[in-house]
Formats: C-alpha cells, structure tokens, sequence
C-alpha cells in the first residue's frame, strides 16, 4: 500500500487543478475537464469576510407582511377594495378582478437594542436581532414558484444554470474531501418546487452539483454497505481493487487510474465520515435545547402526500437540519443548502393559511434558527459563516381572491408578490442589527434602497471572495456568471460589516 | 503560481498543434484574440459599439480615420489599433482598464505580426467552406505527429479492440466468442467484417440515440414544479429505429424538424416531431401559459442552432450577439419561423397523436363501430317515440321570430327545428336571454327542453363542458315585453323529468341564484322541464316574450343545447315528457360504448408533436425588448440569420425551408459539428474540444484538415452516421494501443495530438448496461414505455404530484439505461452522478468527472450487487477450481486473456473472506439475500466470499474504462 500511496500523492502534486490565481486566463482552465483535483481549496479572488454559507430557503415564500413588514396603513384598508394603483398592468398568479385589502394578520414588535420590527411570531429569532441584517426591499422578476427559485438560486429563471452552491465549490473548493462539499437538506415534506436543479451544477462539471443528505434511509445515496459485508470486509475488498488497479496503472500508465484508486478510497473515508457527521445524537442536550432538536425522530409529514395538513409546531425536522448544517460546515463542508417547504401561504385549501399555517412554520423554524445563530456565534464561527434566510419572492397586501372573497378562520392567504420581500443575512461579514432598504406605506414596492436578485448574488459573492463581476466560467462561447450578462447586480456595500 | 503558469502555457501548446514558425493566420490566430477583447465594443452589436469602428468588417478595420486606419496592411507602426495594444497610457491603451480585459505580450505579438505580414482577411473558420484534403484520415494525423518527431501506435491487441469496438459501436461489451474468434483471425477482413456486424446489430441505435436523446433533452416528464409524466417514448423508439436503418442526417433533419410539413407525412414522419416537443411544459398554478410557450419556442432555436450549427443564439434574444453574427432581429425572425405552432402549454400537451400497435387499431376500430350501430339505434328509437308522443306534442306551440343571445358572448344560433345551439365563447357563467312570438291567444305553460348535443370529444351532453356536461340553470324567469315595457310573469310551478340530487327545478323558479336546476349524473339524456304561468297570458300580436336563462353556478355548467314551446292546455294535463323506456334503454347503451371508446382512447399513449397552424390562424411576431415576452418592439418575419445563406430556391420561410437549409451541401457547420461530435464519442474529446461552441470564442480545432475530411466524408458519402462512423474505426488511428509512457505523456500530455488510442471512462448507461451484460442478467427487450429499475425510496417527492416510482421486478429491472425512467426534477440518481443530464435543457457533452460518489454508486446501487452476484453465479458454474473460477470473471468482464498473476489478489480475497464469513455465516446469508442470488449447492460462506470477489472486478479501473 506504501507505494501505491504514494504514487497518488504524487499523482496529487503534478496535478494542478483548476487553480485561481490567474483569474485572466481562468476560462482557459476551466476548459480542461480533465483537472483531478476539482475540489481541491482554491484561493480566493477577493480578501473574503465569510469562508462558507448556510443558505434556509423557504421554499413557497413566507409573508414579509405578517413576519418583517409592519405596515399600518393597511389596517386603515383592511378589507376594503384595494386600490387601482395596486392592479393596474399586474400579472397575479391567482388573484381576479378587484381584490380586497388585507391586514397584517399578527402584531409586531422591536427587538434588541437596534429595535429591529419584528413580527411576535419569531419571538426567539428576536433575541438574535442584533445579528441580523434585515433587507426589506428585495424584488424578483419572476412571480411563479419554479422560474422565481431557479432566479434567485441559479441567476436564471431557466434551466440549465449552476446553483449558487456550485458557483461556491467550483470557485473556493471544498476543505474536507471525505464529505461533499455541497450540501442539500430537505424538510417540509416536498421538494422545492423547480427539483434537482436548484442544487444542480449546470454547465459546470458535475462534481459541483449538490448532494442531498437525507435523514432518514442512507444519508448520502449508496453510502451503506450492503447487508453483510463489514468494515473489514470493504476494507480487504477495496485493497484488492486498490492492488489490482495499481497494476492496470503499471501497464497503461493513465494517470486517471490513480485517481480513480483515490476516489475509492475517498469513498471509503466518506462512508465514515459522512454518517459520523449526519450523527445528531452526539449533540449534548443543552444544544439540542437550543435549536429544538430531536435525534431520530422521523416526521409523518415527510413521507406524506399532503404534508401541509400534518404540520405541527414541534415538529423538529427542520431544527435537525440547522444542526446538521452546523456540524456539516463545521467539518469543512463549504455550502449547506437548506430547503422548507410549505410556505406557500394562499388560503386556498387546507394547510396553506397566514392565520393558521404560517405561525406552525414560525414554530417549527424560527428557534432553530435563532440557536444555529446563537450556537455559531457560541463557536466564534458566525464571524466567517454566511447565513441567508428567505423566500423566492414576497405575498400581496391584498388577500387572495380567487376561491373566497371572505375572511374565513383557516383560509387567509395573500397571492404571489414579486415587487418587493424581505430576507436576511447574518455572520460573515454582514452588519448586524441593520434594517435595510424601506417600502411604501402598503408594502408594495420599494421606496429606498431597493434590492434586485442579481445585488444579493453579487454581494453573497462578494462576501465569499469571488468578484461577482469576474467569477465566470466559459461555456457556449459565453463567459457565464451567477449575476448574468448585464453588469446591472451591484455589491451591497452598505450592509458589508 | 509558478507552477500555474507552467500549465497554462503547456495547455495552450497543447490546444494548437501548429508549429510557431507558420505565418499567423487570421482565423486561427488572431480573430479569437479580437472575438474576445475587442469585439463587445468594436463588433456586430451596434448598441454597445464605440467610437463607430467595427474590427469584425474587415473595410471598417482598413478605413482612413483621423488620419490613420486602425489596420494598416504591411505597416502596424500605421496602424492605430497595435499602437493603442502597445500603449502603457491608462487614458488610450486598448482594451481599456475598466474592461478588465487585458491582451498577453504574446498575444500583442500575434496581432503585430499579422499586420506585418499583410493583415490578409478570412471569416472565422468554421463559416468558411469545407474542401475535402488529399490523402487519408490517417495520413492527417501522422503529419503533425510527425512535425513533433511521434508516430501512431501499434494496434491495440485484439481483445482490447474487439471490446473497444463492440462498446463504442453498440455500448456493450462483445460476447467472449466474438473476442475470441477475433482472436484467432485478426486480419483486416475479420475487423471489417465485425465492424459490420456491429453497427447491424438493433443495439447500435440504442447506444447512439442516447447521444441524441441528450442533444434533444429527452425526457419522461414535462419539467418544473409538478413535473407530471408525459409520452415520449414513441419519439424514443423513433430516434432507435432511425439510427438503426441509418437513416441520412438530411431525412433525419428534415423529419423531426418538419415532418408534419411534408406532403401527406407517415405517422413515423409525425412521431419524428416529438424532437421539439421534448421542451417543458410548466404546470404550475398560476402560470401564464403564453410565458411559457414562448420559453419552449425560444428553446426551440437555441436548440436548432446548437445542435446542427454548433452556435449560440440565446445571446441575441436580447441584444445583437457580440461575437457571432447574429442580430437582435435575425432571432426572432428565426424565432417567426418556429412561432407558428399550436402548441401552448397547455396541460394535456396538445395537440397530440395517439400511439396504436395493430391491435389496439382493430380494437378502436370495433368500438368505433359499436358507438355507429348504438347511435342509429337511438335515433330510430326517438323516431319512434316521437310518433308515439305525437298528440303529446300537439299540446306544444313553437314559437317563432327567435332572437337570442349570451351575456358571455356566446354566439346563439336558432336552428330549423327551433332549438337554440350555443357555440363559440364559453365562459365560466353565462346568461342566455331568449325572445320570441307566440301565436296570439292564451298560453298556460312554458317548456324548456336540454337536448343533447355532440361536444368536442365526440360524446353527447346537455352542457357545453365536455368533461362534465351537465348545466345549472340557476334561475329561470319569464317577462311580457310590449313595445318598452316589460311585465315579469309569475310561474307558479316546475315539474321535470329528472332533477339532480339537492338540484330540483322548482330551485330554478325561488329568486335564489345560489340553487338552481342541474341533471347530473344523467346529463348526456335529454331533459324537460315545464313552468306553469301563474295566469294564462293572453297573447296579443304586439307582446313578445323574454325568457332569461340565468347560469350562475361557474365552471361551465351551461346548457349547450334547448328549445322552448309554449302550451295553451290546462297545466294539470300536461306532463314532462321522458324518453319511452326502450329509446332511454337504447341511449344508455350508446352512453355505455362511447364512453368504452373513450377510456379506450384515454388510455393511449399520446405523443406530443408539433402542428403548424392553419393560415388565417398565424400568430405575428414581434421582437421582445430585452426577451420579455411582454414588452414587444417592431413586427418581423420570417427568416434565417443572412450570415449562414440562403433558403433553397423557391421555399418560402417555414419549419421545412430551415430544415433543408440545415443539412444543405453549402452548409459547412452542420457536417463539420456532427463530425466532430462523432468523433469526440469515439476519442473522449472533439478536434473542436467545445463542441457547443463552433463560433469566434470556441476552441479552434486541434486538426482542422481532420475534422474537414471527416464533414466531407460524411457530407458526401450521403450523410450515413455508420458509413462515417466505418471510416473512423477502420483508422489506424482509432485501432492504436492505448498504453501511454511518461514520454509520451509529456510530448502529448491530453493526447491531443491523437499520439495513442483513447482511454476513457465509459458513460453512465454503458457503465451499467456492460455490468449487467457481463453477469448476464442484461435484457435486450426494445422499446416501449420506460421502466423503473431500483432506485433508493423516498426520492420522489414533487410538489402536487402524487406518481410513484415502483422499482420493476422481472426483465424491466434490467433493462438498457436508456430505458429507465427520467424524471427532470429528480433524474435517475446513479447516472447523474456520473454525468448524464436531467433532460431539461440541451446537454451537448457530458464533462466527464471522477468521484467518490461514483464509486459509492458501483460498489452499493443494488443493480450492481445483484450483478455482481449474477457474475459469482457465472463465476462458479463455469469454472471448477478457485483460480479457474476468478480468471473466468475476469476474463468474462475484461474480454482479455488473463494472466496468472492477475487472479492471485483475487484468490486471496475470496479465500480469506469466505474463511471470515465462516465466523459470521448470518452475514454471508444476508449478502446473499441482499444481491438476489442462488447459491444452488454451494456452502453460503463459500458463494458470498465470490459475490465479494465478483464486485471488485465489476468495480476494476479498466472494467469502467474503454481502452
């Protein structure tokens, strides 16, 4: 085994990688889709202020009326026909003909000494405002769910994009090579509505596109052994392949059978590793006290046809992922993906309401993002952590009217708003405690400071050391990049710490 | 950065095979330098042109500007463009610092020096013809080998070139009888002789449709958020079928672009348009369907030009290109031709063709006729109940002097036998307001009568919504109408024949429109109802009557068909007339077969396919500012880019004109994009590495004369993918060892210069199918549905979409890959993680990747286990002793001749494992269980020790790999 060892560490030194240096020549480089190493850590181009990100997407888009956006003057309206001004040459998903007005649904508050205005349904997410960076004026160019997901994740409400977790790896590399370095968890019940290629890598090679750990059944697919065979067994096995694989390197004299011999053992160290990490029941209780955590507890709703009617506050699936992407970024994973659904709030059918719904997602949410805050910055890790949270786009101050036009207990909803949302960031990099951007008196567009999808790219970007501008990968006879071909995305230098 | 740089400047030697010493040459050396610094703001795009100079036109570039051209031929210290490349002053250097594009010194150096030499002009490449160069395909190859001192190796043994062959050609590893008869006669007939064999063999169209399939974005299901299923085998079988009777790229073309167009087209012709039915559909609540059907035209063309053209075009979808000659309105007047369609995102895709076997042609036949014989039945039979109700009838007046209409619009037509018929628009609710005469006298009752009518899917029905026929009439109320006046008449009663449960008449005549009058589950019969008036009305022959028929309950419950008659009999004699027992016994039977060849029918498999709009029906395009669909800028028309020709003579601008300008003899992209695609299947990288790209950025080609034979030999040997594909493995270049030295590898580090025979790792389907072939468990069964193979449990789980993926038991378990199910949000797992697409957009080549994932996948995917157990199974039965038994895995999965030493590892490993399993023999049972096999006689122990033994072959480096 020494020799062969050895032949692949040398393997590993005459390879060069896709390096970064020379950023110039980089779509040159990215050509050569023979790179061994494509995970290897690559230099940032940029002095970076964050080194990985956990991005919690709530997938259907939570309402920034009833969680961020305290907007009195549609108590004034509420139920009344909204105005002209707010149907005039709109596209809406749902709603027809004039719709009535709606009021935010729960009271607000101010938290932390920077007073953040926060709904009373993130009661413990309050205690963290400080930390956060609220941007209250993002808009999006899509209004239905797929094409506005594949925008804000892929910079193209199209197919065929890589994710912002892709753009991450490809650019910056992964630090631990036994787990991937892109990581996707799931909860809610669904998968977010555009599927597979939110994670995906696009054009770039495929060893950057997501890899979804599951919590139930293998966490990484075909990770377990299969019945019967023990360590021991795939030790022998895998050193057997690994001789006999030295001796096809000896007669062809490829070098991408050395690599092959690494990835197995690669495989190997993964198939550790990997369960080790996914592990949450090495947690203390104090931190799964913290987040809400449950080690082992499987949700009835995840395998559900319809999850929504089987939601319960204490459900504590999500609250494992946060902990779970704490301890993925911890061991070196370099972007954790996290997607909710059930947030798509129209009051249309059961399981869907502002009134009865979304505090249930508040629930199962916002104090497990509240201790992954807390916990990260318990490790001193928020300081060089991106943590993103939102939707893919906002929810109308006018009630959805397409099957009701009355207020009924169960059944209150807002359609799809593209115009103007709220998300926010947190950790590497960011000023804590900002509330950013500010919206008409209805919530409806911006009137200061406004966000485009492409801006938060750039600065997501930014904050991770790559030149948003410059980032790019050469394909089609285009030098793609995550914010597009216009140079319309610009650098949030406001909300930079 | 050191030894970055190192790297960089050997990949760049690398990627040109030219000797430093040529002259410089436009196309080759300069023009990509240009495409990529200067032409964004001195190229095609006239909006981000700056200081009015264009270096793509050549004249632009030479033309006297104050006081010197930017190109002066023989002079650059003439020329201000190599000054300002030259330039150290921030305010004048080219490309400008704020660019952030920067030329290297040699690339200045380049520039100069072709300015130097004459500055001679050429177009890029790739547009120029394709002339066919002396000598042979080898010939091409050994003279830049040559210029570096390498030559072509010996041919590969052969074994190794029966199994290359055999897994390039079909995608499957020869049978040990092949290799071996080979073996024995390896002369030049015998390679030639198999050679044939194998691009006869119906699996050869399965392993090459697969490339196709990936151009064409193939897939089971229609994409985004509900991601349902959809039919798209047919067109599948239709690409196998195709490639197997080696049907010409032209027909090919031709067919799938247009086949529609074509005089009376076969149904194979319309299965073929399919090709651009692959786009998505979105099914997404509140999607606007125009969006996305224009999305799925636009996919259309970029993927037309990508595919034969090798070009982008998506870049012009809002703004002019600014490296290739394509502008802003040369898209959409691309887009035009492909604009006129009927499809629209519709959710049931249509406009569809129903797929029939014979069978299922005989059995539609035979229903078709049962509906025939039921339908004349019913209508003898209410012939006959008509002259039995005849003095029924008597009682009933027709009116006369009709005028009805439809607050939706709906167009009211009266016909002969006083009956009201709505067509046209239908909305969700409707009113329908009837006036008309009656004779003068006294009137006592009224009658409304629903009369079945034909709706769009063949079937009859009271109510205009064909999937549910019923109607509601909320509210019916009668006026008086003199001159301006109208006197409501009061009804004092309804009676009808039948009434739906919580639906009675008498809910039509009570003031409510929540309740109403409604006929279900009976609304494909006729149906009466008649209003008693309160008072007889004394009719004079100045009044009119107005009935206003109020449909309030949404969802297109209206009535499709009525008649209304009057009676001046006393009200307690008249009754609502039902159909006799036998017409109602009759009509139930014809409800009966109708609705047989209905499910009949619904249970087809329905192919989307492409149907060009009638002509008064042609949508007009318009440019869509920056790609928005809503926001749209002049009218254009139709037409191809006029850098890339002209349409044949005498065609107007249609999906079937661009289909022949494609594959046109004049057209040097489409032959030399093939060839070169076919070329990149067969060495693991084109002579044009980006085959996506053949415009100004895209790679040049390593062998520009290679790559223009093989268009012309394709081109010209009547366009035939074996023929072509017969030329390159007949090579000695093809057929050459693959083994490498570390020389060797420094001289050619990529092979490039093609200084050895390719190895590669194989593709995801082949990676399969050769494991299950080796074991033996490999089904050739073609065509049909696709099937699901195991996958892990609980990936499924799109939105609103309750399908399930079964794992397939049987034969459908071990199909070829190209037979599992793909499912564009979530893709077959173990083949995307080596590499293969998810169907939702062109994927033009699979960059090939090496990942502990992959490994994960041959080691545990249980398709492989059970493979692997299969293969023990070979193992033990073949051979008797333990070295015999591990040399016949080998030999069956590596085709090769093993040597002695090769088994030794493999004899320790099963020796020492079925010795361990003997400690723990429930673990030896379980793996057994697991991997689905039958270890007949032997001991547990012993066969688990060889499924171990068998995985790690079918996990061997040169297993995956085609050397």
């Amino acid at each position: 085994m020494n020799l062969l060892q050895d032949l692949t560490r040398r393997h590993f030194f005459q390879t060069t990688g896709l390096g970064f240096g020379a950023v110039a020549l980089q779509s040159l480089m990215a050509r050569d889709s023979r790179a061994d190493q494509p995970l290897i850590v690559k230099e940032p181009m940029l002095a970076p202020r964050a080194k990985r990100v956990i991005y919690l997407h709530m997938a259907g888009s939570p309402s920034q009326l009833e969680l961020f956006e305290d907007k009195p003057e549609l108590q004034k309206l509420h139920m009344q026909d909204a105005p002209q001004s707010f149907l005039e040459g709109k596209r809406f998903a749902f709603i027809k003909g004039v719709p009535k007005v709606l009021a935010g649904q729960f009271p607000f508050h101010r938290f932390g000494e920077s007073g953040q205005t926060m709904s009373e349904l993130l009661p413990t997410l309050g205690k963290v405002a400080d930390k956060l960076c609220v941007i209250r004026t993002v808009h999006t160019e899509q209004f239905n769910h797929a094409p506005a997901q594949l925008f804000i994740h892929t910079g193209t409400p199209r197919l065929g994009s890589p994710s912002l977790g892709s753009w991450a790896t490809y650019g910056l590399g992964s630090v631990n090579e036994n787990l991937p370095g892109f990581v996707v968890l799931l909860s809610g019940g669904k998968t977010p509505d555009a599927g597979k290629s939110l994670w995906g890598s696009g054009f770039l090679p495929s060893v950057y596109q997501g890899v979804n750990c599951r919590t139930t059944g293998d966490p990484v697919l075909y990770l377990s052994d299969p019945a019967g065979m023990g360590r021991p067994l795939r030790r022998k096995m895998l050193d057997t392949l690994a001789e006999m694989n030295a001796a096809e390197n000896r007669r062809s004299g490829d070098p991408e059978t050395l690599s092959r011999i690494s990835q197995y053992e690669l495989a190997y160290r993964m198939q550790t590793a990997v369960p080790d990490v996914m592990d949450i029941s090495k947690e203390p209780q104090h931190i799964h006290d913290l987040y809400g955590s449950k080690a082992g507890f499987i949700s009835p709703a995840e395998s559900a046809d319809d999850p929504r009617v089987l939601y319960k506050g204490d459900d504590p699936t999500f609250a494992n992922n946060c902990l779970l992407a704490r301890r993925l970024i911890e061991n070196g994973v370099r972007f954790v993906q996290l997607y909710d659904w059930g947030w798509d709030h129209h009051g249309s059918s059961l399981g869907e309401s502002i009134d009865e719904t979304l505090p249930i997602k508040c629930q199962q949410t916002e104090r497990a993002i509240a201790g992954l805050i807390t916990d990260l910055d318990q490790r001193g890790m928020l300081d060089d952590t991106l943590i993103i949270w939102g939707g893919e786009f906002g929810r109308t101050p006018m009630m959805q009217n397409n099957v009701r036009s009355e207020l009924k207990k169960g059944y209150i909803g807002r359609d799809h708003h593209p115009h103007a949302y709220t998300m926010w960031l947190a950790g590497g990099g960011i000023k804590g405690g900002l509330s950013y951007g500010k919206t008409d008196d209805f919530g409806y567009y911006p009137v200061e400071n406004p966000v485009s999808i492409r801006d938060l790219q750039a600065t997501i970007l930014h904050v991770l050391g790559l030149d948003p501008h410059r980032f790019s990968y050469a394909y089609q006879g285009l030098d793609n990049r995550l914010i597009g071909p216009t140079d319309e995305g610009r650098v949030l230098t406001d909300i930079l710490a | 950065m050191k030894l970055l740089s190192i790297m960089v400047i050997s990949l760049l030697s690398a990627t040109s095979v030219f000797a430093a010493e040529e002259p410089v040459s436009f196309s080759r050396d300069v023009l990509p330098i240009l495409s990529a610094n200067c032409f964004a703001c001195h190229g095609p795009d006239e909006h981000e042109r700056q200081a009015d100079l264009r270096l793509d036109l050549e004249a632009d570039a030479k033309k006297l500007r104050d006081g010197s051209p930017a190109v002066t031929p023989g002079s650059p210290d003439k020329s201000s463009m190599i000054e300002r490349l030259f330039s150290t002053d921030p305010d004048t250097v080219m490309p400008p610092p704020k660019s952030k594009r920067q030329l290297t010194p040699a690339q200045i150096e380049t520039v100069r020096k072709w300015v130097a030499q004459g500055a001679t002009w050429e177009r890029h490449w790739s547009f120029e013809p394709i002339t066919k160069p002396a000598g042979s395909l080898d010939d091409l190859v050994r003279a830049p080998l040559a210029a570096k001192k390498l030559s072509l190796q010996p041919p590969a043994s052969p074994e190794t070139l029966v199994r290359r062959l055999s897994l390039d050609l079909i995608g499957l590893p020869p049978t040990l009888d092949q290799a071996e008869a080979f073996a024995r006669d390896p002369s030049p007939a015998a390679y030639e002789k198999l050679v044939d064999e194998l691009l006869a063999r119906p699996q050869f169209g399965e392993h090459w449709g697969r490339m196709w399939l990936d151009l064409a974005r193939y897939a089971d299901t229609k994409g985004y958020e509900k991601d349902l299923g959809r039919t798209m085998w047919p067109w599948r079988d239709w690409v196998v079928n195709s490639l197997n009777d080696d049907m010409p790229l032209t027909q090919f073309t031709i067919e799938q672009l247009a086949g529609d167009l074509l005089p009376n087209p076969s149904e194979a012709q319309l299965i073929a348009t399919a090709f651009h039915r692959n786009t998505l559909s979105n099914d997404e609540g509140g999607t606007d369907d125009e969006e996305f059907r224009t999305v799925a035209v636009k996919d259309r063309i970029d993927t037309t030009m990508q595919v034969w053209m090798g070009l982008t075009m998506g870049c012009a979808k809002c703004h002019t290109h600014k490296y290739d000659p394509i502008s802003n309105d040369e898209y959409y007047k691309f887009y035009a031709v492909f604009n006129q369609t009927e499809d629209a995102d519709r959710y049931d895709d249509a406009p569809r063709l129903a797929i029939l076997t014979p069978s299922q042609r005989a059995e539609q036949e035979r229903l078709q006729v049962a509906v025939k014989m039921r339908d004349e039945a019913v209508k003898q039979a209410a012939a006959s109940d008509a002259e039995k109700t005849t003095v029924e009838e008597m009682k009933w007046k027709r009116p006369t002097d009709i005028t009805a209409m439809a607050k939706s619009g709906a167009n009211l037509v009266t016909l002969e036998d006083g009956s009201i018929l709505a067509k046209g628009k239908l909305d969700n609710e409707d009113t329908y307001t009837v006036t008309l005469m009656l004779p003068a006298g006294k009137h006592t009752a009224l009658r409304l009568e629903a009369i079945p009518t034909k709706l769009p899917d063949g079937q009859l029905g009271v109510g205009r919504k064909a999937a549910d026929p019923n109607f509601v009439v909320s509210e019916l109320t009668v006026e008086v109408v003199q001159g301006e006046t109208a006197q409501p008449v009061k009804l004092a009663n309804a009676r009808a024949d039948f009434a739906q449960d919580g639906w009675p008449v008498t809910a039509a005549i009570d003031g409510d429109l929540k309740t109403g009058w409604a006929v279900s589950p009976r609304q494909r019969d006729p149906h009466v109802a008649l209003f008693d008036f309160a008072e007889p009305l004394n009719f004079t022959a100045e009044s009119k009557l107005r009935v206003t028929l109020t449909q309030n309950y949404g969802d297109k419950l209206v009535l499709a068909q009525f008649r209304l008659t009057a009676s001046d009999a006393d009200p307690a004699t008249l009754s609502p007339r039902a159909e006799s027992p036998q017409t109602q016994q009759t009509r139930n039977e014809l409800t009966a077969a109708q609705k047989s060849l209905n499910d009949f029918n619904a249970a087809l498999p329905q192919l989307p396919v492409l149907r060009e709009l009638p002509a008064g029906k042609q949508r007009v395009t318009k440019i869509h500012k920056r790609g928005n669909f809503l926001d749209l800028g002049h009218e254009v028309t139709a037409d191809i880019p006029s850098a890339f020709g002209k349409l044949p003579e005498g065609t107007s601008p249609n999906r079937l004109s661009v289909a022949q300008w494609l594959v046109n003899n004049d057209n040097p992209l489409t032959p030399r994009v093939w060839a070169n695609r076919v070329w990149a299947r067969l060495f693991g990288q084109g002579i044009v590495e980006t085959e996506e790209d053949f415009g100004a950025l895209g790679s040049p080609p390593s062998h520009p004369q290679l790559l223009d034979w093989l268009a012309a030999e394709y081109r010209d040997g009547g366009w035939s993918l074996k023929k072509l594909l017969k030329a390159i493995v007949m090579s000695d270049t093809y057929r050459q060892a693959s083994a490498t030295t570390p020389a060797l590898r420094e001289a050619d580090p990529r092979n490039i210069l093609l200084s050895r025979g390719a190895r590669f790792r194989l593709s995801a389907e082949v990676v399969r199918d050769q494991s299950l072939a080796v074991s033996g468990l490999l089904s050739l069964k073609q065509g049909g549905p696709s099937v699901m193979p195991p996958q892990p449990s609980g990936l499924w789980r799109s939105t609103y979409n309750g399908t399930k993926w079964i794992d397939a038991e049987g034969e459908d378990r071990y199909r070829r890959g190209i037979y599992t199910y793909l499912k564009r949000t979530t893709p077959y797992p173990s083949f995307m993680t080596f590499d293969a697409g998810s169907g939702e957009v062109c994927q033009v080549r699979r960059i090939r990747t090496n990942t502990p994932l992959q490994a994960l996948v041959t080691l545990n995917d249980p398709v492989y286990l059970e493979a692997a157990a299969a293969l023990a199974k070979r193992m033990v039965t073949d051979a008797k002793d333990t070295s015999g038994r591990a040399a016949r895995g080998l030999r069956l999965a590596l085709v090769r001749p093993i040597r002695d030493e090769e088994v030794t590892p493999l004899v320790r490993l099963q020796q020492e494992t079925e010795k361990s399993f003997g400690s723990v023999p429930d673990e030896a049972a379980a793996l057994i269980k697991t991997t689905r096999a039958d270890p007949g006689a032997m001991l547990a122990t012993e066969f688990a020790a060889w499924i171990v033994t068998a995985s790690v072959i079918l996990n061997l480096d040169e297993f995956l790999t085609r050397n």
